[in-house]
Order: structure tokens, then sequence, then C-alpha cells
């Protein structure tokens, strides 16, 4: 297979600590939940090397980023060696100070911010006490100083019926271009919780009506690579593809959902290079230590998860006998692991004929 | 205090070459964000603005390097530099 030279972009995980505790972490209690931070020193002579090898843009998530007391060292760092930042953050920490920190390195993309009710009420059900409130002034910092937001909204049993006030709020009252949505996964905490936080099919297919009807209310400003709203789109298309006999798109039937580890590379909290944060209990080095560009190229795990889209579904007794089977991608492969045991496995809670069988229907279906 | 006649690359512009078996690159400037191909010649080129080579220095290293060079690759190279500098990613230094 034909591989870059090196990582176009990173995910580093700046820190393991976070002022909150929500229901739904998928770092807490997962192998990137590690005890030590790297001091600033260390982030900053690998950010030289990643200049070095031409990376473009770093993410920085953790734990909360804003927590780190020298996140502006830190991101100093990124700028003077040519990179471009964004930022995963609860939004809580983000002061009027730090946000024209932000604007004034001119290298800031987006802070990504987790938002999931439209009030205090649905949103700190699962995130805390006074946290929605410390959010939302965290993204008027953002705005009064022109960097660009982001908002997430993470779909859980608490905010499905709170979505419509949620896109009133976060595109009308805020306004804000767009927000993307996902759902509560199977990692890190969620794992404790999932009877209280996770969607059943029915949830699903609810969420699914809300978002679909929302989506024609605010043409493309609601997004969504993963959660009810990339399900009722992707296989929605997999029904329609197979009920006029179309033939699949290229490399469905494989493990193909996944091509992030042909672009990036992902950095634990206590410097550990991983493939993904998603997939931390994979360790292929540490910084300043090994040579990144050396691991990227040649690290036979690397390899491994580059050649999952070569792995065919009819490999599986999960998807046997399943007639969506040939328009299938698979999964998220860290939720398959989380799930599995397995990461080269298709993931069990992104399977149509599953959520079908228990029950659930898409929004094109409905009267 | 005058120009010198040696285009010099913006030392803020990253070049990333994305595979090492072909000499396509892209020209990054992470304060805007804008992203511009390059193909191998103008890579070729754009190694050789280093403040030490005349855009004469120039064609002559491309005449040396490459089979069939046009006639009008002197003016091609005049454009493609001038288009660096009107986006930012080039220059020349001053000498006072």
């Amino acid at each position: 297979m034909r591989v870059m030279q090196s990582p176009s972009s990173m995910e580093v995980s700046i820190t393991g600590k976070c002022n909150l505790r929500c229901l739904y972490c998928f770092h807490f209690t997962s192998p990137l939940d590690v005890p030590q931070d790297l001091p600033a020193e260390e982030w900053l002579t690998f950010f030289e090397e990643l200049g070095r090898l031409a990376v473009l843009k770093v993410t920085m998530e953790g734990g909360e980023p804003f927590i780190r007391p020298d996140l502006p060292e830190i991101i100093e760092g990124l700028v003077k060696n040519r990179m471009r930042f964004s930022i995963l953050s609860n939004g809580t920490l983000i002061t009027d100070e730090l946000a024209a920190f932000l604007a004034g390195t001119r290298r800031c993309d987006s802070v990504q911010v987790s938002i999931d009710g439209s009030n205090p009420e649905t949103h700190d059900a699962c995130r805390g006490q006074g946290n929605f409130l410390r959010a939302v002034a965290g993204i008027e910092n953002l705005k009064r100083h022109g960097v660009g937001v982001s908002i997430r909204v993470t779909i859980n049993r608490h905010n499905i019926e709170d979505l419509p006030e949620v896109a009133r709020f976060l595109l009308e009252d805020i306004g804000l271009p767009g927000f993307s949505t996902n759902a509560a996964e199977y990692m890190g905490v969620c794992r404790s919780h999932t009877d209280n936080i996770q969607l059943t099919a029915a949830d699903r297919s609810r969420a699914m009506a809300l978002l679909w009807e929302l989506k024609e209310k605010y043409p493309k400003r609601i997004s969504a690579n993963a959660g009810p709203l990339a399900e009722a789109r992707d296989w929605g298309k997999i029904i329609q593809d197979r009920e006029a006999g179309r033939e699949p798109a290229t490399g469905r039937g494989h493990l193909v959902s996944c091509g992030g580890t042909k672009t990036k590379l992902g950095v634990r909290c206590d410097g550990v290079i991983v493939p993904c944060i998603l997939m931390p209990h994979i360790e292929l080095g540490r910084i300043n230590r090994d040579d990144l560009g050396a691991i990227w190229r040649q690290h036979p795990e690397l390899q491994r998860l580059r050649e999952r889209h070569l792995v065919p579904l009819r490999d599986f007794d999960f998807c046997r006998d399943c007639d969506y089977l040939p328009y299938c991608a698979g999964g998220c492969p860290a939720v398959a692991y989380t799930r599995t045991g397995q990461d080269s496995h298709p993931n069990p809670d992104n399977c149509l004929r599953r959520f079908l069988d228990e029950g659930g229907h898409l929004p094109h279906d409905n009267p | 205090m005058t120009d010198t006649d040696k285009p010099l690359a913006n030392p803020l512009i990253v070049l990333r070459k994305d595979f090492e078996d072909d000499d396509w690159a892209i020209l990054f400037d992470p304060d805007k964000g804008n992203a511009f191909g390059l193909n191998p010649v103008s890579v070729f080129i754009w190694q050789r603005l280093d403040g030490q080579h005349s855009l004469g220095d120039i064609l002559k290293e491309v005449q040396a390097s490459y089979h069939g060079v046009p006639q009008e690759a002197e003016v091609h190279i005049e454009e493609f530099i001038d288009q660096l500098m009107k986006k930012g990613l080039a220059g020349y230094e001053f000498q006072v």
C-alpha cells in the first residue's frame, strides 16, 4: 500500500486531567487514563519533530486542554513549528484572555465545545451542575475574539427530546453557523453507565426522526460522522441502493469504515504514540525517544490497521446471512475493540440489521 | 535600500511532499490555512528560492535537469515566482 512519508495531522492528548466527570467520557477508565502529564518541554521538543516532518495540523484534546496553565506555551510551540491547530474542549475554562490569545496566534482552526442541551438541566445531567452556563460563557468568549467555534452534541438518553431546542439555541439564539452530532459510545466511563446513557433502537429511531426534520429545517447546518444522523443517512442509502439493485460502492463488504491511520496518528498524555486517540491500547512507541517517521512508515501494527480494508465481512459469524453485507463498511474499529476485544471486527453498535431486528426504523420510512 | 534579484521563499511556508516516489508537493501557508499544489518542476524551483539563486541561475539548473525545456521556460519561471510573491509565499531580500 502507498503510504505518505509522514502523517499530515496529529491528535495529541496534552493532558489526562479534567475539571468535569461526564458520564460518557471516553477518556477516563480507558487506556488513555494514565496518571502523568508530560511537561511542556516534552511537547515543545516533539513539535519540532512534527515541524521537520511537515505535519500541518495538530488537534489538542484531553482530558480538558484548557486545564493546563501552560497551554499558551504549548501552542506557541506549534506556531513556531509552522502548524495550525484545533482544540477539543468542554468549554468551561475558556476565559476572555485565553480566547484573545488563541485569536492572536492566527493559527487556530477551531475550538470544538461540547454542548448537550439547550438548558442547564439537560446539559448538566451528564456533565455536572453549573457547566452549561460555563460552557456557553466560553463560547461567547471565543466568538467575541473571532475564534472559530464548532459544537459537538453528544446524543444520549437524556437529551433526545431536547434536540429541536438545542438546534434553535445554537443556530438561532447563539447564531452559530452549524453544529455536529454523535452519540455516547461504548468507551471509557460510558461502559459503566450504558443502561442509563446509550441509545436503544427506539431511542435511536426517535433521535433520527428529530434530526432528519431539523436537517430539513436548517439545511446544511447540522452534520454528523457518527451517531443517529449519520446512521440515518448511511443506512438509508444502503437500503435504497439494495432495493434499487445498485452496485455497492468500491470496497464495501469489507472493513473500510476508517482510513484514519493513513493520514494521522495520536499521542497519549504520557507521550505514548498510538494509532488513534480512540485506540490508546495499541502502543507504537514514545515521543522524543522513537522516530515518529519510522513508526509511521514501518510499524507492523499500523500496517495491519491500514490493511483492515482487505478483511471481508463474510469472514465474521456476526455478519453471516446479512442482506446488507455487500453495502456495509463495518463501522468504527475503536468501538469494535471495546465491544468485542478485536479491532479487525465489525462494530456491533453500528449494525443496520441489528438495529432493524431490535425494532428500529429509519426516518425515511416514517409515515 | 534595494532588493536583490535573488528570490527567497517565505520561511513560514511549509513544503510538504506526501509521497517519496513522486515529486509533487503542496505549499502550506499556516497563517492563512491555504494550500497550493506544486508539480515537480515547481518544487524544483521552490527549492532554489534561497536568496542565492537568481532567475537566470534557476533557469540554467532547470535546463540542466530536465529534457525538452521549452524556450519560453524563463517567462514561465518568472510568472510562477510572481504568483508566489502575490500570494505572499516568496519575496526578495533587501540589501541596505
